[in-house]
């Protein structure tokens, strides 16, 4: 498929990673959705597509809420009259331990709270599958071509202190497989999905973070920094022109290893 | 250009090329660009409904009810609040979205 002509929809495009790829496939010729919770961040990723010649439409909207994502579809199909690219980076951290102890009784002083658990998951999971299953429910009723992808992250393999964000992530990187065995079943050829799963990404949350900090991070990435958005924003647009890529989902981590050298 | 007002919002439909920028001013002033580039090659009278029909789905108007809240407090201090009696058979436990509202109840 190629970008130029084609219709994506990003969540969370107001800023880091989806700001990023709305950017790259609007450069690139696609018509864009721009999905965000915060309206100021949607207004100035449109006026700065638009400031490079690009055709774009903003849309405030709750990635929660069905009826949030159902309008954002309906919005990008009125402007752009198709969808071919969905794209879900709208995401949150709430990490924490489950368990906290006290030190002294060694006893639990706090669990992790159910608010910090059920917010994670039903924007990184929840929000993830409603933007796929109507993407996909409007390019299989419009017979259009598509690619849904869903972000993960290299946390999917279990992150202590992210039991919400890295159970979502696993869950997020499944779907691909589910998605288009689904699609094969269905006699559904014409939509692939191709799931991304970021390394530390130089986002504002991780850019701001504690500098000490996020040297410690580095020195386990072999790449020696952290993985620019225009870096995974390059990576989907190559999945979108290249069809062999289906069912998997791909890391772009710089080389992310644990402590003593092994590969993450 | 074309204005349209909606919901104590302003909008102008300009043209930029051959295609249509939606530009949207609030009641305190501020604006934003709700889209660019539009339906391109088509005419005023052609893009003017068009852009109305995307701004009604992009900006909606309507009520979301959110209350009661089931886990408020009977009491504050010595107050005593009066209803809804949330263990009454007949109250519905209600925390979804609109569209998800059964067809029976």
């Amino acid at each position: 498929m190629e970008i130029k002509g084609s219709v994506a929809l990003v969540t969370g495009g107001g800023n880091g990673i989806g700001e990023a790829v709305a950017k790259h496939l609007a450069k690139h010729g696609a018509k864009v959705a721009i999905v965000d919770m915060v309206q100021k961040n949607v207004d100035r990723v449109v006026k700065d597509v638009k400031d490079m010649g690009g055709e774009a439409i903003g849309i405030q909207a709750n990635v929660t809420s069905e009826a949030d994502i159902a309008r954002a579809i309906k919005g990008a199909v009125e402007a752009f009259g198709k969808l071919n690219i969905a794209v879900s980076c709208a995401g949150i951290i709430r990490d924490g331990t489950m368990l906290s102890l006290d030190k002294e009784t060694g006893k639990v002083s706090k669990k992790l709270g159910l608010d910090k658990w059920q917010a994670v998951i039903d924007t990184n999971l929840t929000g993830t599958f409603l933007t796929m299953r109507d993407a996909a429910e409007a390019m299989v009723n419009g017979g259009w071509e598509g690619l849904l992808v869903p972000i993960s992250s290299v946390n999917k393999v279990g992150q202590v202190g992210q039991i919400n964000y890295s159970s979502a992530k696993v869950a997020d990187a499944l779907m691909p497989k589910i998605i288009v065995g689904e699609f094969l079943m269905r006699g559904i050829r014409n939509i692939r999905c191709v799931a991304i799963a970021p390394g530390y990404t130089a986002t504002p949350m991780l850019t701001g973070m504690n500098q000490d900090a996020l040297k410690a991070i580095l020195e386990d990435v072999h790449l020696g920094r952290l993985v620019a958005p225009e870096e995974i924003a390059s990576l989907i647009g190559h999945c979108v022109e290249n069809e062999a890529l289906n069912a998997t989902t791909l890391e772009i981590t710089g080389g992310l290893c644990y402590p003593n050298g092994i590969a993450k | 250009m074309q204005s349209i007002s909606y919901n104590d919002m302003q909008f102008s439909v300009e043209k930029r090329g051959d295609r249509w920028d939606i530009i949207y001013q609030l009641p305190d002033g501020s604006s934003g660009v709700a889209g660019a580039g539009l339906f391109a090659r088509l005419s005023e009278s052609e893009a003017g409904p068009r852009a109305l029909a995307l701004i009604k789905t992009i900006f909606p108007v309507g009520i979301k009810s959110v209350g009661p809240d089931v886990t408020h407090p009977i009491t504050i201090g010595d107050l005593k609040i009066i209803g809804p009696d949330v263990t009454h058979p007949n109250f519905i436990y209600w925390d979804k979205d609109s569209v998800s509202c059964p067809k029976e109840l």
